[in-house]
């Protein structure tokens, strides 16, 4: 992934396709005109996706295909950079079609508007992914300078550097460390890689959304939150409920619930929940290890939910033993799966695996944990602390010398500890 | 509200400069040490040390048949025991590293400098190296007095580092625009044509057949020596510094100007070559020598024998070779005890 000014010529097109398409769409009254229309944006809109992120990944499997029977397909490897975020502005520009096509939204008449939706900077690399009625409603509004906006942009961007830099940044050393050689490494320091990698990735992409809920909050406009601290959940279902938020949703409202969801019989929403998943992984790469982690998710969240069905299992709200082994079920089995994420292949899955058990002679370690653990207990304990609301009103209604030295405490952590590897965000490459 | 503003502000830079102030007592030690380890050799030396060597990989003993292990500047030492050196060296360095070595020296100064100088230092594929972001990262904590700024500098990626495919289209472009000067009439006007020309076997001295290694090595050392050296160039800069930070500071600069394989520059590419080669070697004694310093000319001091690497124009030397150049620099070294 990268930034190639030339590629913000795909971002036009998209804007010019679902401009017209919204237009026309709700002018149309033949309803099979209108289906026409949307499938005829969805399809420029995921053929660009498929073009730029699947290609090489479907001319791969092909060419696999065509070996098991026999037959010779020499695969076109197509060498372009695949553009800094566009799976988040596709997504985005498909959800306002659909909601169009539905009849949920008025299409917009103003180029300029639209234009601005897409193209809004803080959340277009990497979400969260809004829907065009409250981001396009947010754009819309008159906004003054407010000292409120900046004095809150500045608070979520001082917290999102915070957790990107110093928490995610200091962590993944030590997850780079394990997972290009694990041989090296004893099954205690493996196991802590794998689940140090679930603080770094959540720190990662919590501290982009933060960093873009900040930047936007600064021009007076308000963003959904993305994640809500999600290894406190107590099961599969309540982690998809708080992670990636708005991904969730946008599967939820516009496959899910295209696919019947859970208004079938058993089987047909036992394959929809699986669909929901697969796609999942495969919008997060062009690889199967990110489908494996996908159906994973899928496999458990079934799982669960046949527990609670058969068992008439349900979970209490609040603090309990229960739900705290719950909570550490749930984080266990998140960070396990987080490995086919992570690796680049399965060989190094399962290599990572096997070491996570193989090799318990704990005399020899060889890594180096630093600050790093300490980072991330600050971390869960800020997910603790703004279990309910976001960092900026937790400290917005503190005393001011309680605030500043929040604030004194977080800059001194930016400047003096922060990591200085060269690590992009993770979920850029999306 | 402007007051509240301002007051906010000012208690903000307040604590900014406190935590730097804290950072420089605190994590900057460590943080050098791990990170810029030159820079932080540079700072710990203990004061009354006669001669610092600053050197790149030519200052290694690579031949396993060496009579020999000592380095260049191990073997100044040698020759000249009266004298305390100190060699602080690592790979892939240039001038543009070390004046922020340089000017990690404080009270402990030592007397003379004998920095390593590298003609290849001066050519567009080192100036635009995939090695320079590693190299800048080496002494982004020494950028400026500020070390807490350097720190986040440093955290935030900043300044912004180019990318291996910028480094490269800015290497290729340079091969391009930088015409090359003669006296006379020559055939190819920029490096990129005399390089493609050379690869295509249009480029040898006549009466001269290639094996594909020799034509491939006569291509590097276009690309490595094919060039003007002229005021703009990135490492005229970084030596002046140095030059300039010897005069305020009253310590002798010498460049030790390494041996280059001249003999089978001219056998492989011919004279123009080796014109350029000498061109820039007299610009660089010329300025330098102006400016106070020892420019040690050890260029066309070695024979082709005392270059290890049979396929790559590098300056990594045979026992002999080292041995030649130490005399060489310990002949000029003027130090007073």
């Amino acid at each position: 992934m990268a930034f190639v000014p030339k590629y913000i010529l795909i971002l036009f097109l998209i804007i010019i396709v679902d401009y017209i398409a919204g237009l026309t769409i709700e002018q149309i009254q033949d309803k099979k005109l209108k289906l026409f229309y949307l499938i005829l944006s969805l399809v420029s809109n995921i053929a660009l996706l498929a073009f730029f992120k699947y290609f090489n990944f479907i001319n791969s499997n092909l060419e696999s295909l065509f070996h098991v029977f026999g037959k010779e397909f020499k695969p076109y490897n197509l060498n372009v950079i695949l553009p800094i975020g566009l799976s988040f502005h596709t997504f985005q520009s498909m959800s306002y079609t659909i909601e169009v096509y539905r009849g949920r939204q008025k299409a917009e008449r103003h180029l300029g508007y639209f234009a601005n939706y897409v193209l809004f900077f803080p959340q277009m690399v990497a979400g969260p992914i809004e829907k065009y009625e409250t981001l396009g409603n947010e754009l819309k509004k008159n906004v003054t300078p407010l000292y409120d906006n900046f004095a809150n942009g500045f608070r979520l961007i001082l917290f999102g550097l915070f957790v990107k830099m110093v928490v995610a940044d200091n962590v993944a050393p030590i997850v780079n460390a394990v997972y290009n050689n694990p041989a090296e490494y004893h099954s205690a320091e493996v196991l802590a890689a794998v689940l140090l990698f679930s603080f770094q990735i959540y720190a990662d992409f919590y501290g982009y959304s933060t960093i873009a809920l900040g930047a936007a909050r600064l021009l007076g406009v308000n963003l959904i939150d993305n994640f809500k601290t999600p290894y406190l959940a107590t099961s599969i279902t309540d982690f998809w409920k708080r992670w990636h938020i708005s991904l969730t949703s946008w599967f939820r409202n516009y496959v899910y619930f295209s696919l019947g969801g859970n208004k079938v019989n058993a089987f047909k929403w036992i394959l929809n929940i699986l669909i929901i998943f697969f796609l999942s992984g495969l919008w997060h790469g062009a690889s199967w290890t990110f489908v494996v982690w996908g159906l994973l998710h899928g496999i458990v969240y079934l799982f669960e939910k046949g527990f609670s069905k058969l068992f008439n299992f349900k979970v209490k709200e609040g603090f309990s033993f229960l739900n705290l082994l719950l909570g550490i079920k749930t984080f266990l089995l998140v960070s396990f799966i987080w490995i086919f994420f992570r690796a680049e292949s399965f060989a190094k899955a399962k290599q990572i695996i096997s070491s996570m058990f193989n090799n318990w002679n704990i005399q020899a370690g060889n890594l180096y944990f630093g600050y790093s653990v300490l980072f991330v207990a600050l971390m869960m304990l800020s997910d603790v602390l703004f279990y309910k609301v976001r960092a900026n009103e937790w400290l917005a209604a503190k005393t001011p010398a309680l605030r500043w030295a929040v604030y004194s405490l977080l800059l001194f952590f930016l400047i003096c500890l922060s990591g200085i590897e060269s690590l992009p965000f993770i979920y850029f490459q999306f | 509200m402007k007051k509240k503003i301002l007051y906010k502000s000012l208690l903000f830079l307040l604590i900014i400069v406190c935590i730097n102030v804290i950072y420089s007592y605190t994590f900057f030690s460590s943080d050098l040490k791990k990170n810029s380890p030159c820079a932080y050799q540079c700072q710990l030396l203990p004061a009354g040390i006669d001669v610092v060597y600053f050197g790149e990989s030519s200052n290694t003993a690579f031949a396993k048949d060496d009579s020999t292990r000592k380095s260049i500047s191990g073997l100044v030492q040698f020759f000249n025991p009266e004298i305390k050196i100190a060699t602080i060296d690592t790979f892939a360095v240039h001038a543009g590293i070390y004046k922020h070595w340089t000017f990690q020296f404080k009270e402990n100064k030592p007397k003379a400098l004998v920095v390593t100088m590298n003609l290849r230092s001066f050519d567009a594929a080192w100036i635009n190296s995939t090695l320079e972001t590693p190299l800048l990262k080496s002494i982004r904590l020494v950028q400026t007095p500020v070390y807490g700024f350097n720190r986040l500098a440093l955290a935030l990626k900043m300044p912004d580092e180019k990318t291996e495919k910028e480094r490269e289209q800015d290497m290729l472009q340079t091969w391009i625009d930088d015409e090359l000067s003669f006296p006379y009439p020559f055939r190819y006007k920029n490096v990129r044509q005399w390089d493609d020309a050379m690869a295509n076997g249009e480029a040898k001295p006549i009466g001269t057949e290639f094996t594909n290694e020799q034509i491939i090595l006569g291509c590097h050392y276009i690309k490595g020596f094919a060039f003007n050296i002229r005021e703009s160039n990135p490492r005229i800069k970084d030596f002046d510094e140095i030059v300039e930070w010897g005069n305020e500071n009253k310590v002798k600069i010498y460049f030790n100007l390494l041996a280059e394989n001249i003999k089978e520059a001219e056998y492989l590419v011919g004279k123009e070559l080796v014109y350029l080669m000498r061109q820039n070697r007299d610009y660089l004694v010329n300025r330098y020598t102006k400016m106070g310093a020892v420019v040690i000319d050890n260029m066309e001091l070695l024979e082709p024998e005392n270059f290890i690497d049979r396929n790559w124009t590098t300056e990594h030397y045979n026992d002999k070779g080292r041995i030649a150049i130490a005399k060489n620099i310990v002949k000029q070294l003027s130090i007073k005890k």
